[in-house]
C-alpha cells in the first residue's frame, strides 16, 4: 500500500509540472511527423529510376528530328525534356538532369544531303550514368541513320524524292519490330524492385522508433526521482520510516513506469489514428510490448539514479545510454540494413527487442507468438536493472 | 522501560571513529538534550537510533526495540526530525503531510483528523494548501516537525530543529516540544545552544568528540563547576598568543579564545579579573569589554574540555 502511495506521491509532483506535460505529449507528436516526413522524402526522391536526359534543338523541331524524340521518349530508361540550352546546362549543373542531347540546326538538311548531322551529348562518361546514356543512345539514333540512308537509296534507285519518307518510316518501322522480336530476349538483370523496409507507410518506422527513443529518453526523469529526494533529504526521511529499500525503489519505479507507459500509450493512439500505423492489429501484443518498455526504462533509470552522484552525472549516464540504446537499438534505421557486427551488438541491447516486437506487428506482420521474446527479453532486463537498483540503493545510502 | 537505551554505540568511516561508545539511557516521558559543538557525533548518533546507519558495534533500543535487530518495530515507535528540512517543496503543507502519514500507515479518517491537528498544533491551518517552497523558513521546520509526528510516536528525536531560523520560530517550535512532552512523548533533542537544552531538559549528555564527556539534570552538571565563576573577555585583537600565560594565572581553571572573545573560568574573579587584564596589556592588546558570569552549560564544556562550547 505505502508503494502505492510513493507511486501516487511521485505523479503528483510529476502533474505539477507544467514543462514535463509538453515533453511527455507535444515533443514525440512533433518528432513523429518529422522522422516520418524525412522518411517519405528519402523514398519519393529515388522513387523514379530513369535517367532524365535534356533535350535541345538549336531550331524549331522539323520531322525527322522528331522522329528521333519521340522513339527516345518511349524509352523506358530515359526521362527526355525539351529545353533551351543555356536551362539544360543549368540543369546539368544542378544535377536535374545527367546529360544533353544536343540535335544541330540543320539537322534535316544534312540529313537530306547525306552528311553527318553530328549529334551532340554533353555528360560525364567517366561515370556509370553518362556510359549509359551514351549506350541508350548509340543504337536508335544508328538504327535511324541506317533509316534515312535507306531512304535516299530508295529515292536513288526508283528515282522519285516522294519515296523518301515513305521508305524512311517503313524502314524505322521494321527496326521498331525487329528491336520487338529480338532473337536474344534481354531481360532486365537488376532483380526484383525492393519493396520499402517500412511497408507502404513511412511511419511504421518513425512511429515506433519515437516511441521507444522517447521512451528512453524517460531515463533522465526516472534518475532524477531519486536525486531530488536525496536533495530535498525526504530520501533520508523516507528511510526512517518502516518503508524497505526495495520498496522505496519499487515505488519509484512504479511511478516512471506510468509515465512511460502513458507516454507510450499516447503515442500509439495518435500513431494509429493520425498516422495509420496499425498497432491494433495485435493489440495484446502492442499493450505487452508497452508495459515491457515502461518496466525496463523506468528500472533502469532508477539504476541511474543510484549510480549517479549529482543531476548532472544522471543526464551524463542517461544521455550516454539513449544515444547507445537509439543509435544500436534501431530506432533511427532498422538493424537489417545495418550490417551483421552492428545488428549483432545491437541485439544485445534491450532497445532493439522493443523495435523488433513493435516492427514483427506492423512491417513484418507477424502474429502474437513472435512477440512473447521481445517481451520476455525486455522483462529479464527490467527484473535485472531492478535488483542491480536495491542493491546499489542498500549499499549507498545505509 | 527506558523508551531509549543506548548500550556502547560505535561507528567509524573508514580509519576515523566519529561515535566512540556512547552510553545514554532516556526515561519514558522525558527530554534528553545531546548537546556539543559541530562535529561532535551528534548527528551520527542520532542516525544510528534513526536506522539510517548501521552502528559498527554496539546497540541502541527504542521502546525496547533493537535498532539494528528490529528496525520495523523501533521505527514504528519512532518519530524523526531531521536537521535538514526533509519535505517537499511543490507539494502544500497538507499534501506533505497526508503523505508522510500514510507513510506511517495512517488512511482514511485518521489520517485527515491528526493532519487537522498536527497543522493546528504548529499553527500553519491557514497555510496548509499553499505550497512548502513557499514558506518561510521558520514556517518549514514546524511543517518538519510536525510531518515526524503524523503517528504519534513514543520517542521523537529532533536533530537540531532551531537552525537557522528566527526568534519567534524558534520560541514556537520550543513550546512545541514542551507541549509534545506534556502529551507524553519522550524527546532525544540535539542541539548546541546551550539555552535551549537548559530550558527543555529533564537530563543532558554532553557529548565531545564521539563520547559522552558527562550526563545528568541541568542543576547537576552545574555542579561540576563548583563555586567557579565565568569571565568573557572581549579585546580589540587576536588574543591566541597570550592564552599560555594566562593558563599560568593562579586560579584559571580553564580558558578558550577566538575572535578577540575570551572565556574563562576561573575560582574567584576578584583576584583573577586584574590578572588576566595584566597579561593582556603586556601582551598589546586593549580590553574592549568585561563580563562576570554564573556558570551554566558553557562553563561546564569548558570546564571538562578545555574549549568552549561554540567551537
Amino acid at each position: 500500500m505505502k508503494i502505492l502511495d510513493l507511486v501516487l506521491k511521485d505523479l503528483r509532483q510529476m502533474l505539477y509540472d507544467k514543462n514535463s506535460a509538453l515533453f511527455l505529449v507535444a515533443m514525440p507528436i512533433v518528432f513523429t511527423f518529422f522522422m516520418g516526413y524525412a522518411y517519405r522524402s528519402g523514398e519519393s526522391s529515388a522513387a523514379d529510376p530513369r535517367i532524365p536526359l535534356a533535350w535541345v534543338e538549336e531550331k524549331s523541331p522539323a520531322e525527322m528530328s522528331n522522329m528521333l524524340y519521340t522513339h527516345l521518349a518511349d524509352m523506358d530508361s530515359l526521362v527526355i525534356t525539351r529545353m533551351e540550352l543555356d536551362d539544360a546546362q543549368n540543369a546539368l549543373q544542378r544535377g536535374k538532369v545527367d546529360g544533353i542531347l544536343v540535335i544541330p540546326a540543320e539537322f534535316d538538311q544534312k540529313v537530306l544531303e547525306n552528311q553527318n548531322p553530328q549529334l551532340t551529348l554533353i555528360a560525364d562518361t567517366t561515370t556509370a550514368t553518362g556510359q549509359s546514356i551514351y549506350q541508350l543512345l548509340r543504337m536508335p539514333i544508328s538504327q535511324l541513320m541506317s533509316s534515312f540512308e535507306i531512304g535516299r537509296m530508295s529515292v536513288e534507285s526508283l528515282n522519285d524524292p516522294n519515296e523518301f519518307m515513305p521508305t524512311v518510316n517503313l524502314a524505322w518501322e521494321k527496326w521498331a519490330s525487329h528491336n520487338l522480336d529480338s532473337i536474344v530476349r534481354v531481360e532486365q538483370a537488376v532483380g526484383q524492385q525492393e519493396e520499402s523496409w517500412y511497408g507502404d507507410n513511412p511511419y511504421n518506422q518513425a512511429s515506433p522508433g519515437i516511441i521507444v527513443q522517447f521512451a528512453i529518453i524517460g531515463l533522465v526523469t526516472s534518475g532524477q526521482v531519486l536525486m531530488q529526494e536525496r536533495k530535498t533529504r525526504t530520501l533520508q526521511r523516507l528511510m526512517t520510516t518502516t518503508m524497505r529499500p526495495w520498496q522505496i525503489i519499487a515505488g519509484h519505479m512504479l511511478a516512471m513506469f506510468a509515465i512511460v507507459f502513458l507516454q507510450t500509450t499516447l503515442m500509439i493512439i495518435f500513431g494509429q489514428f493520425v498516422l495509420n500505423v496499425n498497432y491494433l492489429r495485435v493489440p495484446l501484443g502492442t499493450f505487452l510490448i508497452a508495459i515491457s518498455l515502461g518496466l525496463w526504462v523506468a528500472s533502469m533509470g532508477l539504476l541511474i539514479g543510484t549510480l549517479a552522484k549529482s543531476d548532472n552525472q544522471v543526464v551524463l549516464y542517461a544521455m550516454l545510454a539513449m544515444f547507445v540504446f537509439s543509435a544500436l537499438g534501431g530506432t533511427w534505421f532498422p538493424l537489417e540494413g545495418a550490417g551483421g557486427a552492428f545488428a549483432s551488438i545491437g541485439k544485445l541491447l534491450p532497445a532493439s527487442w522493443a523495435m523488433i516486437g513493435l516492427q514483427n506487428i506492423l512491417i513484418r506482420g507477424l502474429s502474437l507468438s513472435s512477440l512473447w521474446q521481445p517481451v520476455a527479453i525486455l522483462l529479464v532486463y527490467a527484473l535485472g536493472f531492478f535488483i542491480l537498483a536495491v542493491w546499489r540503493f542498500r549499499k549507498v545510502e545505509m | 522501560m527506558n523508551a531509549i537505551e543506548v548500550k556502547n554505540l560505535k561507528k567509524s568511516f573508514g580509519s576515523f571513529q566519529a561515535v566512540k561508545g556512547v552510553d545514554i539511557i532516556a526515561q519514558q516521558g522525558e527530554i534528553l538534550s545531546l548537546l556539543g559543538p559541530n562535529g561532535a557525533g551528534k548527528s551520527t548518533t542520532i542516525s544510528m537510533l534513526s536506522g539510517l546507519i548501521a552502528p559498527s558495534d554496539g546497540d541502541a533500543f527504542i521502546m525496547g526495540y533493537s535498532v539494528t535487530d528490529q528496525p520495523k518495530s523501533a521505527k514504528e515507535k519512532l518519530g524523526v526530525v531531521p536537521q535538514d528540512i526533509a519535505l517537499y517543496p511543490d507539494l502544500s503543507a497538507r499534501e506533505n503531510l497526508l503523505f508522510w502519514g500514510k507513510m506511517y500507515d495512517l488512511r482514511g479518517s485518521d489520517l485527515k483528523q491528526r493532519v487537522d491537528e498536527v497543522l493546528e498544533m504548529i499553527g500553519l491551518t491557514e497555510r496548509q494548501k499553499d505550497r512548502v517552497g513557499k514558506f518561510s523558513g521558520g514556517m518549514k521546520r514546524r511543517v518538519n516537525i510536525a510531518a515526524a509526528l503524523m503517528h504519534k510516536p513514543d520517542v521523537v528525536i529532533m536533530d537540531e530543529p532551531t537552525v537557522g531560523i528566527d526568534p519567534q520560530s524558534r520560541r514556537h517550535i520550543l513550546d512545541n516540544v514542551k507541549e509534545l512532552n506534556r502529551q507524553g512523548m519522550t524527546v532525544l533533542y540535539t542541539t548546541h545552544y546551550m539555552e535551549e537544552a537548559a530550558e527543555l531538559s529533564d537530563h543532558i549528555a554532553i557529548m565531545d568528540q564521539g563520547k559522552i564527556i558527562a550526563f545528568g539534570t541541568h542543576d547537576e552538571l552545574i555542579k561540576m563547576v563548583g563555586e567557579q565563576t565565568r569571565i568573557d573577555l572581549t579585546f580589540n585583537a587576536e588574543v591566541e598568543a597570550i592564552i599560555p600565560a594566562w593558563k599560568e594565572i593562579e586560579g584559571v581553571s580553564g580558558i578558550d579564545a577566538s575572535d578577540g572573545k575570551v572565556t574563562a573560568l576561573v575560582d574567584d574573579s576578584n583576584q583573577a579579573l586584574p590578572r588576566l587584564l595584566e597579561v593582556a596589556a603586556q601582551g598589546g592588546v586593549r580590553i574592549l569589554s568585561v563580563d562576570i558570569k554564573e556558570p551554566n552549560l558553557e562553563s561546564v564544556f569548558l570546564h571538562l574540555t578545555g574549549r568552549a562550547l561554540r567551537d
